[in-house]
């Protein structure tokens, strides 16, 4: 009983802040970009599962052992694997799609767009300036 | 009843194929007959349904999975649509009330286009209603009744979850009738003028509701969920995202087509994937192939389906593209620095920005199928999606004011130096002051300078402030919309950066500490409703002189073996303190219960900014005679 009772009393610890607020603000935002693993699509700063809660006490635990947010990061991935970052790694060619691929994109459309208008200007020596 | 409503839907879809043939024909006036008889039949059919829902007819299979007596009658009702085969009864019967409002509403004498466009709906119906009757039927009869049917999802059984699906529906089936318009136009090979004032009446028409469907299933989000967020990008919100960014590209590229009659091949291509987007937001949703805490009706099979229509129904659409898009032209020459200028760039920024959504949203689901698991979730958004729009919004209130053809590009400096005092003041006050991110003061800067901007350009408008309210309705329309994107940027910035949570444990009659308020828990009691029962706490809360109750509740609901939290709200006027019940739990030899307690700042001007974003939309669509 009185294991059950001291348990408990460390389930409940886990979700009472760290005494550094920076230290605390770090840990609350590293637990909405960690996942968790046993929810649908929730981050563990959203979730009642008791996973997270455990999830919730480690990433505490490690920042106020002085771990940075990457030391965090990684060893929720060694132990979950990647599935476990809603911020996904910017490795590798899918790294480079992810992250690359939407600047890429806004570079190629205003290439376009800068294409396309001067082509029309080209259609016409003189453009009239015209108040809507 | 139900086989009156179930013959009705069949005779609908042979309206709909005859509405589709008639149309194609160019015989205006009879498509036009079809289309309306093939919604009267479809409505009738859909209030069978209904009726069987409020009276729960549990010989009707959809009701005895889906309803219960002790339902409230909203959510009876609602659950009509609370369920695949309803809501894709609810489709249909959008797709069908399009064609008919667009018979009696299309003003463009040209009886061909218009029934060809009619017709073009036609078809979509057609498919809505096939599908409808020969996949997903909700007509089928229970032989024997059960004596009580198994409930609705209790987290659907909400006031703004009853009307969520009905305007995402409105949203999503209006971009159906702005592509009818595209495809007929592009038919004929006329994208006009003429054609470009009939496709922004109806793009705003599918527009306004898409935003108020987002903006009510994100308050939903936030206080029925109870975690304090208000959106979560989830696959599901991200794709009413995606066609909400395409739809607003073509809200301002269909203004060129209009005003000078460019940009036609573009706004075409922006109605074609308007519509795609549309329907890939319903089959993402609708198909299951999503997991995801909101796709409630699922069902792999149907996906199956629905995928071979989307796949089908975006080979038709672009192909048609492809084969007569090249053929439009634009008229008149333009520069960079133009109004044209301005609004292609809006468009390649909306059209990126929806397919930097796309990308993060399916980039876990081909990552599975090639044997990785894999999340994408807010912080990639916050650092990709959030600077390209960034990028866009920067340039909103400079361009706004450019002229057609060529701008007066002379205002460029005092732009600039504007721009950058402001930045400069917001850093300093920022990280001097209020102890926040250069990124979050950034965000500030830019939702006054979008603020600014809108007064500033609906002054210009008006030339002097005297005739402030003599400009047309769709300046107004744009003002509104602009400031509204800048009050939303400001609550979102600030409730992100501002927000702080706690959790606290406490027994009855126990006191704590809480985002700066003190909370007493005065009692925890047993309450019972028409279909649940709940523990429902009464809170103090004292700040200074301040003093309000607070009363979580956390229910049970017994018919579906659910419990849901319902979150108390008290708005203190810069924000909202906001607390949910959690578990109950024995420490230090008492029994406490946890309560999430948070603070929210400035949460209201997000809704407040897309309720603007909305109306703008309203006073757009006004029509003034003169």
């Amino acid at each position: 009983m009185k294991a059950l009772l001291l348990s408990v009393m460390i389930a409940l610890a886990t979700d009472a802040p760290l005494q550094d607020p920076a230290e605390e603000a770090r840990a609350q935002s590293l637990m909405r970009e960690l996942r968790c693993v046993a929810c649908e699509n929730e981050p563990v700063s959203q979730s009642a599962a008791p996973i997270a809660e455990d999830m919730r006490a480690r990433i505490r635990d490690m920042i106020g052992e002085g771990s940075s947010d990457q030391e965090v990061r990684d060893w929720f991935e060694s132990r979950y694997g990647e599935f476990v970052l809603f911020r996904p790694k910017g490795r590798g060619l899918s790294g480079a799609v992810l992250w690359i691929g939407p600047f890429l994109l806004l570079v190629v459309g205003a290439v376009i767009g800068l294409l396309t208008a001067r082509r029309k200007r080209a259609d016409s020596a003189r453009i009239e300036s015209e108040d809507a | 009843m139900i086989e009156a409503g179930h013959f009705a839907a069949f005779l609908a879809l042979g309206a709909a194929i005859a509405q589709t043939i008639l149309g194609l024909r160019g015989e205006r006036r009879w498509a036009g007959m079809t289309a309306i008889a093939g919604f009267g039949l479809m409505a009738f059919s859909f209030l069978t349904l209904v009726h069987a829902f409020a009276v729960s007819d549990f010989s009707l299979a959809l009701v005895a999975k889906h309803s219960h007596t002790l339902k409230p009658m909203l959510y009876k009702i609602a659950g009509t649509w609370g369920n695949h085969e309803g809501s894709m009864a609810l489709w249909a019967l959008v797709t069908l009330g399009f064609g008919a409002a667009a018979s009696v509403l299309m003003k463009t004498d040209r009886a061909t286009f218009e029934a060809r466009a009619l017709g073009v709906q036609g078809f979509l119906a057609a498919g809505a209603m096939g599908y409808l009757l020969f996949a997903s039927s909700p007509y089928l009869r229970l032989d024997p009744a059960p004596f009580q049917g198994a409930g609705l999802n209790p987290l659907l059984q909400d006031p703004a979850l009853s009307f969520h699906p009905p305007m995402l529906y409105l949203g999503y089936v209006g971009y159906s009738f702005v592509f009818a318009l595209a495809a007929a136009g592009m038919m004929e090979g006329r994208i006009d003028r003429v054609w470009a004032k009939e496709a922004r009446r109806w793009s705003l028409a599918a527009f306004v509701p898409l935003t108020i469907g987002i903006a009510l299933g994100s308050y939903w989000a936030y206080y029925e969920l109870g975690w304090g967020g208000w959106w979560f990008w989830d696959p599901v919100e991200n794709a009413s995202l995606m066609p909400w960014l395409i739809g607003a590209a073509l809200l301002h590229s269909v203004i060129v087509t209009e005003k000078r009659e460019n940009f036609a091949a573009w706004t075409a291509l922006l109605a074609v994937l308007a519509f795609l987007f549309s329907i890939m937001g319903a089959f993402l949703v609708r198909s299951g192939v999503l997991t995801s805490v909101h796709a409630f009706a699922v069902d792999p099979k149907r996906g199956t389906i629905l995928l071979f229509g989307l796949m089908a129904y975006g080979a038709m659409a672009l192909g048609l593209f492809a084969w007569r898009g090249p053929g439009l032209k634009g008229a008149k020459p333009w520069l960079v620095g133009s109004r044209e200028g301005a609004m292609m760039a809006n468009n390649i920024v909306l059209v990126v920005a929806a397919l930097t959504v796309l990308l993060g949203t399916l980039f876990p689901l081909m990552a599975e199928a090639a044997g990785r698991t894999m999340s994408v979730g807010e912080p990639y958004f916050r650092l990709t999606f959030v600077p390209i729009l960034a990028v866009l919004l920067v340039l909103l209130p400079v361009a706004q004011s450019w002229a057609w053809g060529k701008a007066d590009m002379t205002q460029w400096t005092r732009w600039a130096i504007a721009g950058a005092a402001l930045v400069a003041v917001f850093a300093a006050l920022g990280v001097g002051l209020w102890n926040i991110s250069l990124g979050a003061a950034f965000g500030l800067a830019l939702g006054v300078w979008l603020i600014g901007g809108a007064i500033w350009e609906l002054r210009r408008r008006a030339v002097t402030l005297k005739r402030v309210f003599r400009v047309s309705p769709r300046v107004w329309g744009m003002t509104l919309a602009h400031m509204g994107v800048g009050l939303f940027i400001i609550g979102a910035v600030v409730e992100t950066t501002g927000r702080y949570e706690t959790t606290v444990a406490l027994a009855e009659g126990d006191s704590g500490e809480a985002v700066g308020w003190t909370l007493t828990l005065d009692d925890v009691g047993s309450i019972e409703g028409p279909n649940w029962y709940a523990d429902k706490a009464v809170l103090t809360a004292v700040k200074g002189k301040v003093k309000t109750v607070l009363e979580p509740m956390k229910r049970y609901y017994p018919a579906a073996r659910m419990p849901t939290t319902e979150t108390a709200i008290f708005k203190t006027g810069t924000g909202d303190l906001y607390a949910a019940i959690g578990e109950q739990r024995v420490v230090d030899g008492k029994a406490r219960w946890v309560f999430r307690v948070y603070f929210n700042p400035l949460i209201d001007l997000v809704y407040l900014g897309v309720l603007m974003i909305g109306l703008g939309g309203l006073f757009s669509l006004v029509k003034v005679k003169r």
